[in-house]
């Protein structure tokens, strides 16, 4: 049934179509606007995507970064070292390379998010955080000691492949992907886990089953967001992924206030172009975010940019 | 067989100083129930403390490197990293008493990044020589070789932990501890300045952390703003094992997190000491969660 | 559900030396409006949560329609048509009543993640068929106007509703409510005994309640089972509770001459 129903999904191909507009005006941009533009829609993906399980599911990961790594490995790897396997395969259309790379990479890291996930998600709280921590921890030990993919060095000279399209049509997907999930009576049940588990198991909710799916589809998204990431860096190593590459994508999602779709986007791009402005303040850069992250703390710790009530999606189901 | 013991000898001193870090997760997370990310930079600030106080003492003409002057220096760490533990509760952390765990979670790794960055801009990003602060030599027995700091790191650990068993079990303060971590509401019914306690807890591990800086520094001859991050790890990792709440849990774990680091260092798998101790970690919160030496807690519905 | 209804066999549970729940057998047949009292500490909640699955019985079983609920976890025995609601509130404090209400049909939705991304016509029928039964057991249980406030924010009383009317969503056979009357006043009393009861006969289903005032039980239940000390001491009609030596010597606190039969 055609017609308003399906709204949310023009406005995803609305989204797609601008993408490729930007991509298509964006000779015309400063390559350095380029690139903090580029670096504001991976961040989008990764707090988006991290929304899903620590804001709407309310479980507190500190391992997306390890996500990330994963994806950004394995999509780095694909458009490198096995490109020449890989391109025969599609033909004359190298430039699908990318997509399928990426999509991989997200795959690998779900998968990645699954095998972390099924363990963990049992524990609660600070300790969920802890394990996520330490599974992250343990995925960069890894990538440092696997000489293939360059070990502490990491992978150089990966293409710069990334560009306004992939980028913004990417974290469209994302958004509309999580905003869907939420917006149905079956996606109420993540907001069910997170208030209370007890008695979303006790109304049925297969509450573990809930909790993977978010895990999974997050690290999907960290994944591809890795991809994206190394693709316009050109240039990954393992320390890029570490825990204080997580802690800012969770700042980011509290910042935002958890659970919430627009704010949480406000604070990516908030943050991406903070972090930019502060780079001219050098060495006191880390300084003054810290102090920030501490007095938003004190101040505001529902979130900088947030509304009274969490929307009700009960007189509209769409 | 000597290399055995050899190792043992390291593991022992190295898990010393893991235990004391450990000590003060423990005890914090006994008060106020969330983990202190920023303990393992107090840790760091003791070490520096040493490096600084060593050097102004020597040119005061305080003969250096003479033991006096080297528990001088030890005690004046221990102080000024208790005044910070206690600062830092109380700009940071105490505002936050009745909020999520997540907000001081994040409030916590806040004042860690402000404290190693404040760090490296003070102290300098390069790693720094630790002076000799206690006279050091060299013996060997056999096949053994054993430094006098080695020595030292463990009369300085076990008289400590005694001191803090004879603190926590002995007197009234220590007493009201232990109500506090019981049960922090009951604890303030029958009087108990709880924020006095929580205070004076925050003092106690920070100095404890202030002690395992300096005999890290003394083990592992130079220091950087920040060298807090692996040490506090396996001494939180420690915490968890010997089950987090635990004091002696704490002072075994860091034992076991010691003998596991020196085992692994000595085999090809060295690279992967840190995944190591991370999957001890790792397993114990999944296969008992309560630790080696903790209780299990029933959730109630 | 099957003539059997829900069966409790020597059931017993114990936290490390302590027996909370001693040898309990009892019947609760189809359709039938039974409660559970006792002094406290008795085990009352701790039967529930082991009728629901979130303590597993150290010995006995426990059986539902005939099948065995040993083993399952708390999602799956709702599954089975056991719902319960909870001695301390437990809403979904942050989703509006209505979505508190929606989410409980989890156990009979066609969609999943799949749908809830595609939204095709058979996802938009099913959303507005849900809708629809919401709104319609929001409208029998007088909480329609409220339908968009968090749950949280509600009255007491509202709340205490609200958590019924979700269990009723799953669409049980047998209801476990634990002390619904607690903190309510007499009139609201009177309210929840008609609020049951009508229950019972709308929606014919198996009831057993936990609760501490008589008045409500003895007004109400068809059938009575008596705890004390995870001992169950005693089951009947409510005139014949009422005259138990056993019973009265519990809630008295005083042994009576013969003792307390099990």
């Amino acid at each position: 049934m055609p017609g308003w129903l399906n709204r949310s999904q023009l406005v995803l191909a609305a989204a797609l179509l601008a993408a490729g507009v930007a991509q298509f005006l964006s000779n015309r941009l400063d390559s350095y606007v380029l690139s903090v533009a580029m670096g504001v829609g991976i961040n989008i993906i990764l707090a988006s995507s991290l929304n899903l399980i620590n804001g709407f599911t309310g479980q507190f990961s500190l391992g997306h970064a390890g996500f990330m790594a994963v994806g950004a490995y394995t999509a780095a790897v694909l458009t490198g070292k096995l490109a020449p396997q890989l391109q025969p395969i599609f033909g004359g259309h190298v430039e699908l390379l990318f997509p399928f790379a990426l999509i991989v990479g997200g795959l690998v890291a779900a998968v990645a998010g699954g095998l972390v996930g099924a363990p963990s998600l049992r524990l609660k709280g600070d300790y969920l955080a802890i394990v996520t921590l330490g599974f992250g921890e343990i995925i960069k030990v890894i990538f440092q000691n696997v000489e293939y993919v360059g070990g502490a060095k990491g992978l150089n000279a990966i293409p710069d492949y990334s560009n306004l399209f992939w980028v913004f049509g990417t974290t469209a997907i994302t958004v509309y992907t999580v905003w869907a999930l939420m917006n149905s009576t079956y996606g109420r049940g993540f907001l069910a886990v997170a208030d209370d588990e007890i008695a979303a198991e006790a109304m049925g909710l297969n509450t573990t089953r809930y909790k993977m799916v978010a895990f999974v589809v997050g690290a999907f998204f960290a994944g591809i967001a890795g991809g994206l990431f190394a693709h316009l860096n050109n240039s990954i190593n393992p320390s890029g992924f570490d825990f204080n590459k997580s802690i800012e994508i969770v700042v980011m999602v509290i910042l935002g206030g958890m659970g919430r779709h627009t704010g949480v986007i406000l604070a990516a791009i908030l943050l991406t172009v903070l972090t930019e402005l502060l780079r001219q303040f050098g060495d006191y850069r880390m300084v003054i975010y810290s102090l920030l992250l501490i007095l938003l703390m004190l101040t505001r710790p529902q979130g900088l940019l947030i509304w009274p009530i969490r929307k009700s999606a009960s007189r509209r189901t769409t | 067989m000597t290399e055995l013991l050899q190792q043992v000898i390291n593991g022992l001193s190295l898990g010393a100083i893991y235990a004391l870090i450990a000590l003060g997760y423990t005890m914090v997370y006994g008060v106020l129930r969330f983990i202190n990310f920023a303990h393992s930079d107090v840790f760091m600030l003791g070490a520096f403390t040493a490096f600084y106080s060593s050097r102004a003492l020597g040119r005061w003409g305080f003969a250096g490197g003479g033991f006096l002057g080297g528990l001088l220096v030890l005690v004046i760490s221990m102080a000024a990293c208790a005044v910070i533990g206690v600062l830092i509760e109380r700009l940071a952390y105490r505002p936050l008493r009745k909020r999520s765990t997540l907000t001081v979670l994040i409030t916590a790794i806040g004042v860690s990044l402000f404290l190693q960055n404040g760090g490296q801009m003070v102290f300098g990003v390069n790693p720094k020589a630790f002076p000799n602060i206690f006279p050091s030599q060299t013996f060997k027995l056999g096949g053994l070789v054993i430094n006098s700091n080695q020595l030292v790191v463990l009369g300085v650990a076990l008289a400590l932990l005694s001191a803090l068993h004879w603190i926590v079990q002995r007197t009234r303060i220590g007493t009201a501890m232990r109500a506090v971590s019981f049960n922090a509401t009951a604890a303030s019914l029958v009087g108990i300045d709880t924020n006095r306690i929580i205070s004076f807890t925050f003092g106690l591990g920070s100095a404890l952390a202030g002690a395992g800086g300096v005999l890290y520094g003394m083990n592992y001859p130079s220091i950087e703003p920040l060298m807090g991050n692996s040490p506090g790890l396996k001494a939180f990792i420690a915490a968890v094992l010997g089950g987090i709440g635990s004091l002696p849990g704490a002072a075994l774990g860091g034992m076991v997190l010691g003998f596991v680091e020196t085992g692994v260092s000595g085999t090809r798998w060295s690279t992967y000491r840190d995944a190591v101790a991370f999957a001890i970690l790792i397993g114990i919160l999944l296969f008992r969660p309560a630790g080696l030496l903790g209780r299990n807690r029933i959730e109630k519905v | 559900m099957s003539a059997s209804g829900l069966q409790l066999n020597r059931v017993t549970i114990r936290f490390g030396g302590l027996t909370a729940v001693s040898e309990v057998s009892a019947t609760v047949r189809p359709g039938e409006l039974a409660g559970l009292i006792g002094p406290n500490g008795a085990g009352k909640t701790t039967v529930f949560n082991l009728i629901t699955g979130v303590y597993a019985p150290t010995e006995g079983t426990i059986e539902f329609a005939g099948r065995a609920l040993t083993g399952l976890k708390p999602f799956e025995i709702t599954a089975r048509g056991i719902a319960r609601t909870f001695q301390n509130i437990r809403l979904f404090g942050s989703l509006t009543v209505f979505d508190n209400v929606r989410v409980a049909f989890h156990l009979h939705l066609q969609q999943g993640p799949g749908q809830s991304l595609f939204r095709g016509p058979s996802f938009h029928r099913e959303e507005r068929e849900l809708s629809e039964r919401t709104r319609e057991l929001l409208e029998i249980f007088k909480l329609d106007r409220v339908r968009n406030e968090p749950a949280r924010s509600l009255p007491y009383g509202d709340q205490r509703r609200l958590e019924i009317v979700r269990a009723l969503a799953t669409q049980p056979e047998l209801l476990l409510l634990d002390e619904p009357a607690a903190g309510m006043n007499p009139a609201e009393k009177v309210e929840l005994m008609k609020l049951i009861q009508f229950i019972q006969e709308r929606y014919k289903l198996a009831i057993l309640l936990v609760e501490h005032d008589m008045k409500v039980v003895m007004g109400i239940c068809q059938r009575i089972h008596v705890l004390e000390y995870g001992r169950k001491i005693a089951e009947g009609t409510p005139a014949q509770i009422r005259e138990n030596p056993a019973v009265i010597a519990a809630y008295l606190g005083y042994e009576p001459e013969n003792g307390p039969t099990v």
